[in-house]
């Protein structure tokens, strides 16, 4: 494929500015890409914000020769096994019977029922951090243990089991270091526990997750051990790690922004709405680090010629969502370079949209909420005191430190 | 052409030409109307493109389905008498219709 120049794709991490203006050019010169991924074959990554939306949207994509292995997921690095027989990969009708399941329990109203909680472990943790004084890491006392926290009391985990299931779930995560033997021993002991406290669900209800689907089947619909471990598992990958290093990201762009921070600190509450969008949006880009453009979310595959946005995707075609192009489509976000947390029309897809939208989303987004406001709220003066760390070795390059004063 | 009038938190309106066929919903986020997320596209599993929709159209719309009621229950903005979901209220040519925005969907 002929490029017209400047709208080259991927492209490597360039200042952030210049990222945004690259993806401009792109946007205006094309709908979609076909790239080659490290893993898989190839991908056409839609970078068009409207384009993007018509692609989640439509039922001829779907994931079923993924699960079942007919071919492999394009993508940066082999994809994990136990991922593929999660809810992400299952199509309807299976996936609309276990996604409406899981989704009541998540859903907007039990999550506001939740947020009081949110409040009170977020000020328990920065009271621990002002008592110990001094320069405290954001990311470990703060940005990790309050997604744990909500998680683990989403689910149901005992308050007494809460310090091992931490350990169990944060293996997989950068800051851990764990070997892969190591990792391999806790996500057994993980499943192993899941599965125990499942049954013991069963037998004696509360009012948590496990328990909801554990009884699902007592209603007209069923639910095997086998299907509820893989849907906790999902959780805690994808609602720990994702929530905590947007919530560090948010952090260090409020803190990288004089402008945007004073106008946060006006009202921590009023805007704490649109200021975790924005971060959602933009925040990786807000820290100052330099940003590239060649991924997207976990991809489809075509099931008949599907023509989008005028480029033919040919049935059997894998079609993935550039969610970082789509976040910053001049289209759809006024001025996409800017950094703006009093910003109301948002349309970002970095949680996705469609059947496959991210299923924590109003737990992760109350989570970024609570846990910027209250932070802002309490200690105003939060400053950085030494530069943010990040593991360049993991694909998400998660900041793994972030010191800061007040 | 259909047409909408949303009514937002704030007491503002909003008017918009619709595509027939589209739903209310889908009409807002093409439109960029703030409050209605719709963030599962029209799948009734998300709550987030919660409306009330003016009494001068009741039985307008089909009457709401017991996977819709389900999903009503558990809104971020507690359901009333009027409220739908906007992704299953589709609208017909030269309909037009009156809804209020509630103040959260999240």
């Amino acid at each position: 494929m002929t490029t017209t120049p400047g709208t080259e794709y991927p492209f490597g991490p360039v200042p952030a500015a210049e990222a945004v203006e690259h993806f401009g050019r792109l946007i205006a010169d094309r709908p979609m890409t076909k790239v080659t991924m490290p893993h898989g074959g190839d991908v056409w990554l839609v970078h068009r914000n409207r384009a993007a939306r018509e692609v989640l949207s439509d039922r001829r994509f779907v994931r079923e020769p993924f699960r079942t292995g007919e071919r492999a997921v394009p993508f940066f690095v082999p994809f994990p096994d136990f991922l593929l027989g999660t809810l992400q990969f299952e199509d309807p009708p299976q996936h609309t019977r276990l996604r409406k399941l899981v989704q009541k329990a998540i859903s907007p109203k039990r999550v506001r029922e939740m947020r009081g909680s949110a409040v009170a472990f977020a000020n328990e943790l920065i009271d621990g951090m002002v008592a110990r004084g001094g320069v405290r890491d954001l990311v470990r006392e703060y940005a990790l243990a309050l997604p744990i926290e909500m998680l683990s009391s989403l689910l149901g985990v005992p308050s007494s089991d809460r310090e091992t299931f931490e350990r169990w779930s944060s293996s997989t995560l950068a800051v851990a270091g764990k070997s892969e033997e190591e990792v391999a021993t806790d996500m057994a002991e993980l499943a192993a526990y899941m599965t125990d406290l499942i049954a013991r669900r069963r037998e004696d209800p509360r009012e948590d997750l496990l328990s909801a689907l554990a009884h699902a089947r007592d209603r007209d619909e069923t639910l095997t051990d086998a299907e509820i471990l893989p849907i906790a598992f999902i959780l805690i990958v994808g609602g720990f790690d994702n929530t905590a290093t947007f919530l560090s990201t948010g952090v260090l762009a409020l803190l990288r922004s004089d402008e945007q921070r004073a106008v946060f600190l006006t009202d921590p509450d009023g805007l704490a709405a649109t200021a975790a969008e924005e971060v959602l949006r933009h925040g990786g880009f807000a820290t100052g680090r330099p940003a590239g453009g060649g991924g997207g979310l976990v991809p489809f595959v075509a099931t008949e010629d599907v023509v989008v946005d005028g480029q033919l995707i040919a049935a059997g075609e894998a079609v993935s969502i550039d969610l970082v192009a789509a976040g910053h489509d001049p289209s759809v976000v006024v001025e996409p370079g800017s950094f703006d947390v009093t910003r109301t029309d948002n349309p970002h897809l970095t949680l996705s949209h469609g059947l496959h939208h991210c299923l924590g989303a109003p737990l992760a987004r109350m989570e970024l909420q609570v846990g910027l406001a209250e932070l802002f709220k309490r200690l105003p003066g939060l400053k950085l005191a030494g530069e943010p760390v990040f593991n360049h070795d993991v694909l998400t390059q998660p900041m793994t430190s972030l010191p800061v004063s007040w | 052409m259909p047409k909408v009038f949303y009514t937002l938190p704030d007491g503002t309106e909003r008017v918009v030409a619709a595509e027939p066929g589209d739903s209310v919903m889908r009409t807002a986020i093409r439109n960029g109307v703030t409050g209605i997320l719709g963030q599962c596209g029209g799948e009734l599993s998300c709550a987030t493109c919660h409306v009330f929709v003016d009494e001068r159209h009741a039985g307008e719309f089909p009457p709401v389905s017991e996977d819709e009621d389900d999903m009503l229950d558990v809104a971020a903005t507690d359901r009333e008498d009027t409220s739908r979901l906007s992704c299953r209220l589709v609208l017909a040519a030269g309909q037009e219709v009156h809804v209020t925005v509630p103040e959260a969907q999240l």
